[in-house]
């Protein structure tokens, strides 16, 4: 696991945003460099980065991919914080600290089959283990993406769902959205319905399930169906983070916390868990 | 034993106080913690346990992280406030040190040292003073510890009347205790025997309360919980924190205060998602942290029974009772199985 070098973990690095994309009209990704344009640290997939605008607030978010000398984080419009991220513009300074949390579990995942099913914001922690499957291609069997939103409008990373990764060598990237028109590209229905018709096998395979909590408690109904087990479903968690150290309290779940022991857990982990989720 | 007698006591202290922050047990305005010696304010060394704990001096009711200034776009500075003093705890009670210790598991293991609580840490020598008498809310035998001091103190002083024994348990301890060369004398002496009346079974807890997170019995103890949050706030373990922002035009300073788990917006997410919307699930989490998660997580209970929650508590929620119950129910449930 990757760790947070600084001296004082509380303290954030000032840092730049170099790029911003509009996913949706209320996600932006934000491409985050140094002051000399490298990249402030480098995470495994699945870690996190506190953000902060120093005058508002920090918040804790996935790190959804990375760059030689930058870090994406795709933040989606939902409180103070998120709203005036959503306002700033290139070259602004903002702070930010990290790497935090466990990452996905990159060694139970080796020689096996690929199944990443997302939904809304819910594929941003996702995505930053589907590049580093294709970036290790080898090391990983077919990989199928599983990914919905409410509508085409609402579809994050449409380049790579659309561009790139079906260019990926054994890979089948599957759209859904929950409502469109006849000139809809991609189908359409819920995320948990759709993936009862794709119809995975469960041999040999890792599922990451990443999504809103009606999405995954209907999706682990399926996949229960279709014979996977506990251990062979991955996901993340969020809750309210203030410190991301494991010292501020509040994100425990049981006696874990989820910035610091997750915030990836197997379905198998959280079942000895209290049910707080 | 080396011993050193009250009156000289005195003198000690102020010796102390040439060149550390020298904290004692004082009544100010009628509330009794830990106060700056030779500040205004009645020494209250014969007191059990201080109202307030003394958690503050490590870990500050309000204390500021950093300082910035913001100018178009541009972070001008970002400063560190993050200095200590040397410091003395003088006549911590072993309930209190038990509760540094806590803290200690807490922000400087587990990955991530925390920096603002370090240096004031490595700056702190506490002088425990064992209970020779006990309150009636007092159970830290129960919970693991003793009224006659704690190992983990830098000096341990016993009352023996007219003096108090002393023993130095650290080399830093030795180095006061050296400084006092001249008032501490050699004398037999037999330090009392004490013990608290209020007894709980805290054995095997965690186990128990580990199978109870669906059990009806937090709904009634929850029941008349009003969410004040003074068991947190007296509370020498409670250790949450907030961390918020105070700006002043173009500057501005980002600070940690105290939080607590008994309010209601403490977990609440951006989004409005909240996994402890009621006091149900908020006291719940509460007493499976101090009895359950953190044993599990650190080894030792959160809780030390120092009672101060049982005497302050507004609706009488007793941690004791509650300890009580769970014994209750478990040997009822092993019964039926």
């Amino acid at each position: 696991m990757s760790q947070c070098n600084c001296d004082n973990p509380l303290v954030p690095e000032l840092v730049q945003v170099s790029h911003i994309i509009e996913e949706t009209s209320d996600i932006k990704t934000f491409y985050v460099s140094t002051m000399e344009g490298k990249k402030p640290f480098t995470p495994q997939p699945g870690q996190l980065g506190m953000v902060s605008l120093l005058n508002i607030g920090e918040g804790m978010f996935s790190i959804t991919a990375q760059g030689e000398n930058h870090l994406e984080f795709a933040i989606k419009k939902c409180g103070m914080l998120t709203d005036a991220l959503h306002e700033i513009k290139t070259g602004q300074m903002i702070g930010v600290r990290g790497p935090y949390g466990n990452g996905f579990p990159i060694e139970k995942c080796l020689g096996k089959d690929m199944l990443f099913i997302g939904g809304g914001i819910g594929l941003a922690p996702v995505r930053s283990l589907i590049k580093y499957c294709f970036e290790h291609r080898d090391d990983f069997g077919s990989i199928d993406i599983v990914y919905g939103a409410r509508s085409m409008a609402d579809l994050c990373f449409k380049e790579d769902l659309f561009e790139q990764w079906p260019q990926e060598h054994n890979t089948k990237v599957h759209v859904t959205v929950d409502s469109g028109d006849e000139n809809c590209p991609c189908n359409i229905g819920f995320v948990p319905a759709f993936l009862e018709r794709i119809n995975p096998e469960p041999q040999d395979k890792m599922v990451v399930l990443c999504g809103p909590p009606v999405m995954i408690k209907f999706c682990l109904q399926v996949l229960k169906k279709m014979g996977f087990t506990d251990d062979q479903v991955i996901t993340t968690l969020e809750m309210r983070m203030k410190c991301g150290v494991g010292k501020c309290g509040r994100c425990n779940i049981g006696s874990k916390f989820v910035c610091l022991d997750g915030p990836v857990f197997t379905m198998a982990e959280l079942n000895g868990l209290p049910n707080e989720f | 034993m080396k011993t050193i007698t009250k009156a000289n006591m005195m003198d000690a202290i102020a010796i102390l106080a040439q060149d550390a922050q020298v904290l004692v047990p004082m009544t100010v305005d009628g509330i009794s913690k830990f106060s700056l010696w030779g500040s205004e304010g009645t020494l209250a060394f014969s007191a059990v346990n201080t109202l307030l704990p003394p958690k503050d001096s490590l870990f500050p009711q309000t204390e500021k992280m950093y300082s910035y200034q913001v100018e178009n776009q541009t972070i001008t500075s970002l400063d560190i406030h993050n200095e200590a003093k040397q410091q003395i705890i003088f006549g911590i009670r072993p309930c209190d040190m038990q509760s540094i210790q806590c803290m200690d598991d807490v922000f400087l293991t587990k990955t991530f040292v925390d920096d603002f609580y370090r240096v004031k840490r490595e700056k702190l020598i506490t002088v425990c003073i064992g209970c020779n008498k006990t309150a009636p809310t007092c159970f830290c035998e129960s919970m693991g510890g003793s009224p006659a001091g704690h190992g983990a103190a830098d000096i341990q002083l016993c009352d023996l009347g007219n003096s108090y024994s002393i023993v130095a348990q650290t080399a830093a301890g030795q180095a006061v205790v050296e400084k006092w060369q001249g008032l501490v004398r050699d004398e037999e002496g037999s330090v009392p025997e004490v013990s608290c009346t209020l007894k709980v079974d805290a054995q095997g807890l965690p186990a128990q309360l580990s199978k109870m997170f669906n059990h009806p019995i937090w709904q009634e103890v929850s029941r008349k919980c009003i969410g004040c949050g003074t068991c947190t706030y007296l509370c020498p373990t409670c250790y949450c924190f907030d961390i918020d922002v105070q700006n002043n035009g173009n500057e501005g300073y980002r600070f940690r205060c105290w939080d607590s788990c008994m309010f209601s917006d403490y977990a609440r997410m951006a989004g409005g998602h909240d996994p402890r919307p009621s006091k149900n699930e908020r006291i719940r989490n509460r007493f499976l942290h101090k009895l359950e998660y953190f044993n599990e997580r650190y080894g030792k209970n959160l809780c030390v029974g120092c009672g101060r929650c049982l005497t302050k508590c507004p609706v009488h929620v007793d941690i004791t009772l509650f300890i009580d119950k769970v014994k209750e129910v478990s040997s009822i449930e092993s019964v039926q199985l």
